[in-house]
């Protein structure tokens, strides 16, 4: 009886380490310790920014339906006052627009094409880029700065893969580069070396797509950055128009005429 | 014993095969990430964009650029079977000769299109076809509508 109990046992717990053995959970081995710190203290680092300007030169790929990989150029700056102001201006080919929050509103404006939306926001950067994302399909731009910085979020726990590549330097900084995956994703971030451990350059390639596209985004930091009040909260110019941003979860079921929020 | 680690191997192997990565590879139309913390693997869902503002079709040869404009998958109700690219590349092509699909979308106007103010929201008229522009996303589009009253 003991013995069948204990060949019972046995076997299941070898059939468990098979199991255990054959499914592609990360391996420890694959994480370097010394850049998921190297990560954390960036993160713990960027906690402690009150007020930081940063320009990102970056590009992004789009992929044809043939699979043939675009890349277009973009430039956006962000100037941000924690907990509840920022302004972002997007640059790109097709796009000058401005992003303003001042602690009550959200306005995207576009000015190539003169049109303006305004929506009521929550109090904090934190939950307006959860709303951003929920509720209108925005990422917020440079959104990981952010979110790296959040205490709330967990933001290493998708990796599966961590590498410390080695020094770089970019536009003459000191940085180290790490090379990070994850589930769809293979990222590269270089990081200041020294007292200001900033993110200066990142590299994502998105691995569900064969064309590989990349984002690269290339940042430039002010941590004294000067601006009034003003810079946050939006004027219409001249012949802008307001129009309305559609919402994301009310749009699902409903594919012909979607439902817009309210522009007030 | 052997048996049982047979069945276990096989069972292992059938669970893996069905619990294996949880996306497909695509194929085009996609858009890199742009976040490390923010990205959803099921949030392509392609907006159309043309980056060419020109709206002579018969002068455009520009290709379709999509961009992701970020939109959760359940955006177009699971995202398998709405393909916004044909409806707008149709509607695009005959909105002059044609009325529109009501609820349709397009990225770029036709030609010839006036602003009109109506109820206090923003209409453009091209024709016979009312469009009604927002955002989605970061990207400006014009939706088909009826024709205000």
């Amino acid at each position: 009886m003991y013995k069948r109990l204990f060949c019972s046992i046995a076997i299941l717990s070898f059939s468990l380490s098979l199991i255990a053995q054959s499914t592609p959970a990360p391996k420890n081995t694959d994480i370097d310790p010394v850049a998921m710190a190297a990560l954390n203290k960036m993160g713990t680092y960027l906690r402690t920014l009150g007020t930081f300007q940063v320009k990102s030169v970056q590009t992004t790929d789009d992929v044809l339906e043939n699979g043939q990989a675009i890349q277009s150029d973009g430039v956006i700056d962000v100037v941000a006052v924690r907990p509840n102001r920022l302004r972002a201006e997007i640059t790109s080919d097709d796009k000058h627009q401005f992003l303003l929050y001042d602690g009550k509103t959200f306005t995207i404006f576009g000015q190539l094409v003169n049109y303006y939306a305004t929506v009521p926001a929550p109090p904090t950067i934190g939950e307006l880029i959860d709303k951003l994302d929920q509720k209108y399909g925005i990422e917020m731009p440079l959104v990981d700065l952010f979110l790296w910085a959040s205490s709330r979020s967990d933001s290493t726990k998708d990796i599966t893969g961590a590498i410390d590549v080695g020094p770089s330097s970019i536009d003459g900084t000191s940085c180290e580069q790490y090379a990070f995956r994850q589930a769809g994703l293979d990222w590269q971030i270089w990081i200041q070396l020294g007292d200001y451990p900033l993110p200066r350059k990142l590299i994502l390639t998105t691995t569900t797509d064969d064309a590989r596209p990349r984002h690269t985004q290339v940042l430039t930091w002010n941590l004294a950055p000067s601006f009034n009040d003003a810079a946050f909260s939006f004027e219409p110019p001249d012949g802008a128009q307001k129009i309305a941003i559609a919402e994301v979860t009310e749009y699902g079921n409903d594919q012909k005429e979607p439902k817009t929020g309210s522009s007030k | 014993m052997k048996r049982s680690i047979h069945n276990l191997l096989s069972i292992t192997l059938v669970l893996l095969l069905s619990c294996g990565p949880g996306f497909a590879q695509r194929r085009g139309g996609g858009s890199a990430r742009t976040s490390v913390n923010q990205g959803n693997v099921n949030r392509n869902t392609n907006v159309n964009s043309n980056r060419n503002v020109n709206a002579n079709v018969n002068r455009n040869v520009n290709v379709n650029v999509h961009h992701d404009v970020d939109v959760h998958h359940s955006y177009y109700g699971g995202g398998c079977c709405y393909h916004p690219v044909a409806t707008a590349a149709a509607v695009t092509a005959t909105a002059m000769v044609t009325a529109a699909v009501i609820g349709s979308m397009v990225n770029t106007l036709p030609p010839s299109c006036t602003v009109v103010m109506m109820n206090g929201l923003t209409y453009q008229q091209c024709g016979s076809t009312w469009y009604q522009p927002q955002f989605v996303g970061t990207s400006t589009t014009y939706v088909v509508v009826a024709a205000p009253r």
